[in-house]
């Protein structure tokens, strides 16, 4: 007879963090039902949650561990691979720990983001760990901080559906964040106004009240402008100025020297209309600022990212329902890799690594001697590679040919490495270029927690088995650090359960975040320090998270993109994803998604395809000074003349063979995935 | 001898069943009775999973684990018979007892009358149903407006146009569903239109209405639907598992009249969720056109209605394409295909526009024309079982 049951699980794509229930039918996954008891998305779900786990049992899996030899893989025991790895990672990080590094999964479990960071600091003694955050919300996490003390959305999600107005720029939440989305939807519903700002006509802008298309990687200047407006009608909150905050005067200077008419040249954006959102966000009650990756993947991300705490402390949109600065965050744990500490500079919960106090605790904890100076970031460690500088480079389930700007400069610093290890599910396009390939459990296979981007923090439940085979991250992590001479004791954990409660000893942030609590279908939202507190989500109430409880306003000036397209190269490109795609070795192996996009396209204005005399769904070529990919051309009204956009997931026509790598944010190393000069011809 | 259109008070023998199960555990007697004397394979009911907000669809194998599925979630809004169909395959390999809503009892018979689930297979035991609620707005509900914690909570239920929630420590609060209703909270939309409160579709169908007298709270109401309810109502009583009596004239009486109020209601709502369209399909789809436009093409809907089934969907068909891969919104083919697929059989059910995260109101959509449906073709979904569906079949000629 048939067995079947449901086990409650959160999706796995992005940041919004949705409940989703398995049906396992005599002990394999074959579906997914509502889960409608779930707080976040009462059961609704986006194509993604509703295919996206016909992945887990594909014949693709990974499965045995693989090492390379004369450039093939060849099938090892799993004693060959682990006691390959840590030799070479305990060789190399006696030698000199900096040349070793690690790079953390972003999609899975904090347990398993834990103790990769724990395996770079406790086995190594390298501060080298970082996660795709670093190219995707790396800005917020750093231009936030620097704006209010902390670098995480300041209000939960259900906040937005109380919001009077929303000011929505660099996002398109109907396909990157859907079930936010609908959070949007219910708040136009509940009568709010909805402006979205984006150079693509998105199916989030066709929502709106309002569309302001402008030019991509103005950001800074349309917001000065929009603050000069509010300023000029004093239409700022003095009381919240004078209360909360320091740096207005800088502030306003800056901003003052932004004229409409300056802003509508930056920003080639309609001026009126600039004037009539600044004025209507300023009037409202609760206005709320929701962006996403759009502001985020530029050389000035952190500056567009502070700009929206800019306006936001301006008209005193914080601390309350219905307002606030809502970074979308992208990959569904990319929020909890950043608190697990899987960041050069931090310790799990955000303990600095500069500071002496936080370095000796965890020299401690990990029985290792732990330098003060931050390690290398993720874009830094590729470039170390690519220098000689880096001997080893550990991947735990990212894929950075694929999502990393400049492939040929990714594969070139790989193929530098003495080692490089990839712990994954399938053979991705980075997986290919590993000389040991050590086959993972993945989402479904295991216990463990997500953190969602409004810092909910969630069980996962277990509902199959990996396939044989695989092993789970930690336990994979615990035999090399064994084999490196560590402590067992140091390693091994008895569940997931058993490592979230040394997280909670060792982050205060998380301390009241029970493993009974987190049952719950509520889960719980940090900070939590105490588990009598109700973690409501909102944060920033009556003061900000610096020492001195005031937010800190940042005077700056517009920089636009590194590249900016010339004669040669006329047409600034943008990256996106779509949809129906997250992280292509996943969503690309679900047919029903697959059936739905099975390949990449370019995005054209129908003025600028007229002028190149390419039709709807012509092969062009795209072409960039870093390298070329034929791929089909979408004609379309809804993108600004003048740029074009391609989505990220498909290696056949990758977006970043086109991409810069040559152009750091200063502030947190971002590189500038959203801009770049690009050429498109017919073939 | 028990016989169709009979009516009893019933309740189990077992006193641990009578006081786990609600109003005297006939249900689960009747249940674990038929999987114990092989007369099913299986059960599928609902099981309470993390709370009482938190209702799943269970495969009960074992007569042991009857009990797991005792008592009614209010907050239990899935709908069986895709259950059913999906994962078992319309019981075409097994003999299965389901415990249905009214609305789980019409689409099983649409799906037997469509050749997806095994009538022959399936025993249907009825249980009465005056709506159920959305989980998370109800939680929310029980916070804001009655300030009672959700948590302490164990019963819910709807009595006299009350919708009374009781706690733990025994506290009682009723406020009127109607009042509940126009604010936007109470039973699911579909359900405030809901005519069918009394699973007369089903085998058996039981329910504490009309339960009066000494019996009161302890018995519930059977009426005997089929031959094949007959059958096993007889059955279990001769077993001396289940104990019956007649009924007090006065209860029927009472009984009756609680549906009537229901329908009422429901005729009602209809009004005003029919309003704006004569129901024609051109009207209504140009009444509804922007909700529509905001379609992520998620498939929700389709991955819900139980009257969508088909392997290959044409809505994933790779040409001649009507519907594009990829774009959204999808193109306003998609619901127009899907309605015509399944309008002359939905049943109201609501899981539609349960799941639609665009909040497109799905579920009122089709219900409009479904009402038209049954206007222009005489023919009530999930009801009339001798009359054939309107877009599938033409049916027999008349020679008189």
């Amino acid at each position: 007879m048939v067995e079947i049951k449901y086990v409650p699980s959160i999706c796995p794509y992005c940041g919004t963090g949705c409940g989703i229930n398995f049906v396992v039918k005599d002990g394999k996954i074959v579906g997914v039902e509502p889960w409608k008891r779930h707080p976040v998305n009462e059961g609704k779900v986006c194509p993604k949650g509703n295919f996206g786990y016909q992945f887990i049992n594909h014949p693709d899996r990974l499965t045995t561990p693989l090492i390379k030899e004369d450039g093939e893989f060849r099938e090892a025991t799993w004693d060959e691979a682990l006691d390959l790895v840590a030799n070479k990672l305990k060789e190399v990080s006696d030698e000199d720990p900096n040349k070793v590094g690690f790079y953390a999964c972003a999609r899975s479990p904090n347990e398993n983001i834990y103790i990769t960071q724990k395996l770079a600091r406790a086995a190594c003694g390298t501060q080298n760990v970082d996660h795709c955050a670093r190219i995707c919300h790396g800005p917020t996490v750093a231009g936030l901080a620097n704006a209010f003390g902390s670098g995480a959305s300041t209000n939960g999600y259900d906040s937005i559906e109380e919001a009077d107005y929303i000011f929505c720029i660099g996002s398109n939440n109907m396909e990157a964040h859907p079930l936010f989305g609908r959070k949007i939807i219910r708040a136009i519903k509940n009568g709010a106004k909805l402006v979205v700002a984006d150079p693509r006509y998105t199916p989030t802008a066709k929502l709106a009240h309002t569309y302001l298309q402008f030019k991509t990687g103005t950001d800074v200047a349309l917001m000065n402008g929009m603050m000069k407006i509010i300023i000029e009608n004093d239409l700022q909150d003095d009381e919240f100025i004078a209360n909360r905050t320091k740096g207005f005067d800088e502030l306003k200077e800056t901003v003052m020297k932004y004229d409409l008419e300056k802003v509508a040249e930056i920003t080639e954006a309609d001026p009126a209309l600039i004037e009539e959102i600044a004025l209507d966000y300023a009037k409202a009650e609760n206005a709320a600022i929701v962006y996403s990756l759009g502001i985020t993947e530029h050389s000035h991300g952190a500056d567009n990212v502070m700009s929206t705490a800019n306006m936001a402390m301006l008209t005193g949109n914080l601390g309350k329902i219905g307002a606030g600065v809502n970074p979308l965050r992208g990959q569904n744990n990319v929020q909890g890799a950043c608190d697990m500490g899987a960041l050069p500079s931090d310790y799990v919960g955000y303990q600095k690594v500069v500071d002496e106090e936080a370095t000796k605790k965890f020299s401690e904890a990990y029985q290792m001697d732990l330098p003060t100076t931050p390690g290398l970031t993720l874009v830094e460690m590729m470039n170390a590679a690519h220098a000689g500088d880096l001997k080893v480079l550990y991947i735990h389930g990212e894929d950075p040919v694929l999502s990393d700007a400049d492939i040929k400069h990714t594969k070139e610093s790989l193929a530098n490495l003495e080692m490089l290890v990839v712990q994954e599910l399938f053979m991705t396009d980075t997986a290919a270029c590993a000389d040991v390939v050590l086959p993972a459990a993945g989402w479904g296979e295991q216990y463990g927690t997500f953190t969602s981007g409004e810092r909910r923090v969630q069980w996962l439940r277990k509902a199959q088995e990996p396939p044989k085979g695989a092993m789970l991250d930690w336990k994979i992590m615990e035999e090399i650090a064994v084999r490196m001479g560590r402590p067992r004791e140091l390693f091994h954990y008895e569940s997931a359960a058993e490592i979230w409660e040394e997280i909670r000893e060792l982050a205060p942030l998380y301390y009241g975040i029970t493993h009974e609590r987190l049952l719950t279908p509520e889960g719980a939202h940090w900070p939590c320090l105490d588990p009598e507190d109700p973690c409501e989500p909102l944060m920033h109430v009556d003061k900000f998270a610096h020492p001195d409880g005031l937010g800190i306003f940042h005077a700056l000036e517009h920089l636009g993109p590194v590249e900016v397209p010339d004669e040669e190269y006329p047409l600034l490109l943008t990256t996106t994803r779509v949809l129906f795609h997250y992280h292509a070795a996943m969503t690309r192996r679900c047919e029903t998604l697959d059936n739905e996009v099975k390949t990449g396209f370019i995005e054209i204005n129908t003025e600028d395809a007229k002028e190149l005399g390419i039709l709807n769904e012509e092969v062009v070529k795209a072409s960039s000074r870093r390298g070329e990919i034929e791929i089909t051309a979408r004609v379309t009204d809804d993108i600004k003349k003048g740029i074009v956009n391609i989505p990220m997931h498909f290696s056949e026509c990758a977006a970043n063979m086109l991409t810069n790598s040559d152009s750091f944010d200063p502030k947190c190393k971002m590189v500038e995935l959203k801009a770049c000069a690009i050429k498109v011809e017919k073939l | 001898m028990v016989e169709v259109n009979d009516m009893f008070y019933a309740c189990s023998a077992n006193d641990e069943i009578a006081n786990a199960g609600e109003y005297g555990g006939a249900v689960t007697t009747i249940m674990k009775y038929l999987l114990e004397e092989g007369i099913v394979d299986a059960v599928v009911a609902v099981e309470k999973s993390w709370d009482l907000y938190d209702a799943k669809p269970i495969l009960i194998t074992k007569p042991e684990d009857v009990i797991k599925s005792a008592g009614s979630l209010h907050c239990g809004t899935l709908n069986l018979a895709k259950f059913v169909s999906k994962y078992l395959d319309g019981a075409r390999d097994m003999k299965i007892a389901v415990t249905c809503k009214p609305c789980d009892a019409m689409t099983l018979r649409e799906l037997m009358k469509k050749g997806k689930v095994i009538e022959d297979n399936v025993i249907m035991i009825g249980v009465n149903c005056g709506g159920t609620m959305p989980p998370v707005p109800t939680i929310k509900m029980i916070k804001d407006v009655y300030g009672m914690d959700p948590n302490d909570v164990v019963k819910e239920e709807i009595a006299k146009g009350k919708l009374i929630m009781e706690t733990k420590d025994g506290e009682e609060k009723g406020i009127s569903i109607e009042e509940l209703e126009e604010d936007g909270m109470g039973r699911r939309e579909n359900c405030q239109r809901c005519i069918m409160n009394i699973p007369t579709n089903a085998d058996l169908a039981l329910g504490n209405w009309g339960v009066i007298g000494p019996l009161t709270g302890k018995a519930t109401f059977v009426e005997v639907c089929s031959e094949k309810g007959a059958e096993i109502l007889g059955k279990v009583v001769d077993a001396g598992l289940v104990k019956t009596e007649a009924p007090i004239e006065k209860g029927i009486e009472i009984r009756a009249k609680i549906d009537g109020i229901m329908v009422k209601q429901a005729m009602k709502q209809r009004e005003v969720d029919f309003a704006g369209t004569s129901g024609d399909i051109l009207e209504v789809f140009a009444e509804y056109k922007e909700e529509f436009s905001r379609c992520m093409k998620c498939y929700g809907c389709r991955e819900a209605c139980p009257l969508c089934y088909c392997d290959d969907c044409c809505l994933e068909a790779e040409g001649p394409e009507w519907v594009p891969g990829g774009y959204t919104p999808a193109a306003p083919f998609f619901h127009l295909t899907r309605m015509v697929h399944m309008v002359d059989a939905c049943t109201n059910c609501g899981q539609c526009s349960e799941v639609c995260p665009c909040e497109i109101p799905v579920a009122k959509v089709w219900a409009t024309v479904n009402n038209k449906v049954r206007d222009v073709f005489g023919y009530y979904s999930g009801v009339d079982n001798d009359v054939p569906l309107p877009f599938t079949e033409f049916g027999k000629k008349s020679y008189q």
